[in-house]
């Protein structure tokens, strides 16, 4: 496939983006933030989508080789309208992150209500159908990424809660995917770096041979508004609090037409991430909250970005 | 008790304040919120003092007759600069509030530092020796007491998260892993409360339910203004409100809860309720003083039901 290798160390595929409100068979306002999972030949990417009314929910794009995309007629999971998620979910669901613990796939959302946002919990067997778990956190609370394996035999998340206006990533541990506790920050902005105004969790944790590799996002608030990039730290692969190594540099930055214009301007943002057997990982991220697009790497190139010096 | 001070449900004592900065053997900057129980024939407040520098650490005051109180010189619960807390502590420890149960007195109390407020959960025995335990939550979240019973055999703690400026309830079987959060009470517009509320004293079992006295804050153009108010709540289903205090119990009229660093404040973290039906409520006054107010539990309970009738 032709990557050009660009400024940053994740190259664009050439014809991003790769879904967009045109390919959507139903009327809705954006899709973007979508989370993939690559899966007996199949490529599945669940979709945050923004209806026409202006709340969020989730549709269902399939592929044959993770950059062709087909999106299902209907959405796969819309806001709960009755039942105990109901109030939770009453302003929408977004950002949906998908993680294969022993043998199940989690998704783990936003849920939106006028109380703020809070971190929730659904699992699924074919990706069209999810069963609500339950809400693990207060509001205040959003990108959160399951690990995929227990950590000392505890269920693992990473989240951003939002103690005083500092958008921190945290670690919070759990024995039954409902009851949390244990928590932990693990890493902040940086002053003077492109990541100074907020951070958070995007993909899902990826076990590596330096231990967990996080892509996360990160943003610099300018005078226009802020400026949303990727970025990769390592974390201990047995205590994951403890961190590696961080990149100094983003590896994705908005450049691209369809990064610096839409319904939020200068955003990539990505939920997920599919490492191939060949080392190649492909990033999906949403560009500008109005299109899904994927940038590729090396896994070699990733892990070692954690560990640059020269900024 | 003192004629002009009846415009409010609570009374307030005549020789308030009961505690004062002058009372305190050391040099400090303010004496704030105190928690509150009776042990070992005494009472004893759990003050929130802020030192000179600006952190807050706990100290205990003794009395035997819960009006004339004596200060410890060393502190009850330290600022934790030092050691695995000191991320989450290295602010101050404040807003200590006192749950008896399973023979034991748990102490929950604001963790602060520069990540954000979180609750904190310690415990003694004897109030000699303090066993600090865990955080519960991400920041922001503040204002936490614990039930003194478990409800359906889980623990169960209000809280205040800060987003929407609400009283939530969360349950865990072991003070560690906390989940089913849920919305007990929100702010009402264009009443007392209309801005922000929170627990004061831990729930107090009573015939009807839970009694709750909670803060409530208006915002005016002057800042805030903290007033208290009750409510109660089912005693099988907590998150339930069975009866609300349409109108405060207690409002800041006097000089010293007019005065002070934080002015035109009530707010308590503890009350007392004594054998013949008499609430003994310890507040804060202007964040700079500690008081003592009284009320009879009926009056009290009188207040929240004929308010829901009001409506």
């Amino acid at each position: 496939m032709s990557c050009p290798r660009g400024r940053d160390l994740l190259h664009r595929w050439e014809r991003n983006p790769i879904i967009s409100v045109r390919d959507v068979p139903f009327r809705c306002n954006t899709v973007f933030n979508g989370t993939p999972v690559h899966l007996d030949g199949e490529y599945y990417i669940i979709l945050r989508v923004e209806g026409q009314q202006g709340y969020s929910f989730f549709a269902l794009a399939r592929s044959r080789d993770g950059l062709h995309f087909e999106v299902d007629d209907r959405p796969c999971m819309m806001p709960a309208d009755s039942g105990p998620f109901e109030l939770w979910e009453e302003n929408g669901i977004e950002d949906p992150r998908l993680t294969l613990v022993e043998g199940t796939y989690y998704v783990m959302y936003t849920a939106v209500c006028r109380y703020g946002h809070r971190i929730a919990l659904a699992k699924t067997e074919d990706f069209s159908h999810y069963e609500r778990i339950a809400l693990v956190s207060g509001p205040g609370n959003k990108d959160g990424v399951l690990f995929p394996e227990k950590i000392d035999g505890l269920y693992a998340r990473l989240d951003r809660p939002y103690g005083k206006e500092i958008g921190s990533i945290w670690i919070s541990y759990s024995p039954d995917l409902i009851n949390w506790g244990m928590s932990e920050m693990v890493f902040s902005p940086r002053a003077r770096y492109w990541d100074s105004y907020r951070i958070g969790a995007s993909a899902p944790p990826i076990l590596t041979r330096r231990g967990w590799l996080e892509i996360y996002h990160g943003v610099k608030m300018t005078s226009a508004g802020p400026i949303y990039r990727i970025g990769t730290a390592m974390l201990d692969r047995d205590d994951p609090a403890k961190v590696l190594g961080r990149c100094l540099s983003p590896v994705l930055s908005p450049r691209e037409e369809y990064e610096r214009i839409g319904d939020v301007g200068n955003v990539v943002f990505a939920c997920g991430a599919i490492v191939e057997d060949d080392g190649e990982v492909k990033v999906y991220y949403g560009a500008a909250d109005t299109a899904i697009c994927v940038a590729i790497g090396t896994l070699d190139e990733i892990i070692e970005s954690c560990f640059e010096n020269n900024g | 008790m003192d004629e002009h001070c009846g415009r409010d449900i609570v009374s307030r004592w005549p020789d308030n304040p009961l505690i004062t900065i002058e009372d305190i053997p050391f040099r400090c900057s303010d004496v704030w919120n105190a928690g509150v129980v009776r042990y070992g024939g005494e009472y004893l407040l759990l003050i929130t003092i802020e030192h000179l520098q600006g952190f807050t650490e706990v100290h205990l005051a003794r009395s035997r007759d819960g009006r004339h109180f004596m200060v410890e010189p060393t502190p009850f619960m330290t600022a934790t600069l030092t050691g695995p807390l000191s991320t989450y502590q290295n602010l101050g420890v404040r807003d200590p509030r006192v749950t008896p149960l399973d023979g034991t007195f748990y102490i929950t109390y604001i963790a602060d530092s520069d990540l954000g407020m979180r609750i904190g959960l310690a415990r003694t025995d004897t109030f000699a020796h303090l066993e600090w335990m865990a955080l519960a939550g991400e920041p922001d979240t503040k204002s936490g007491a614990l039930f003194p019973e478990k409800i359906h055999g889980r623990y169960a703690l209000l809280e205040r998260p800060n987003p929407g400026m609400s009283i939530w309830i969360s349950y865990s079987d072991d003070l560690v892993y906390w989940g089913g959060s849920e919305v007990v009470m929100t702010p009402r517009g264009g009443y007392w409360d209309a801005d922000r509320i929170g627990a004061a004293a831990p729930p107090i079992r009573v015939e009807q339910g839970w009694l709750l006295i909670y803060y409530g804050e208006k915002h005016t153009s002057a800042g805030p203004l903290m007033r208290l108010g009750a409510a109660i709540l089912d005693a099988e289903d907590p998150a339930r409100v069975l009866a609300r205090s349409n109108i405060p119990i207690l409002s800041p009229r006097e000089n010293y809860e007019r005065i002070g660093d934080v002015p035109n404040m009530v707010f308590s973290c503890g009350a007392v309720l004594e054998d013949d039906g008499e609430m003994k409520i310890y507040y804060g006054g202007s964040d700079s003083c500690i008081c003592l107010g009284t009320a009879g539990l009926d009056d009290i309970i009188t207040v929240c039901a004929q308010s829901e009738r009001e409506f």
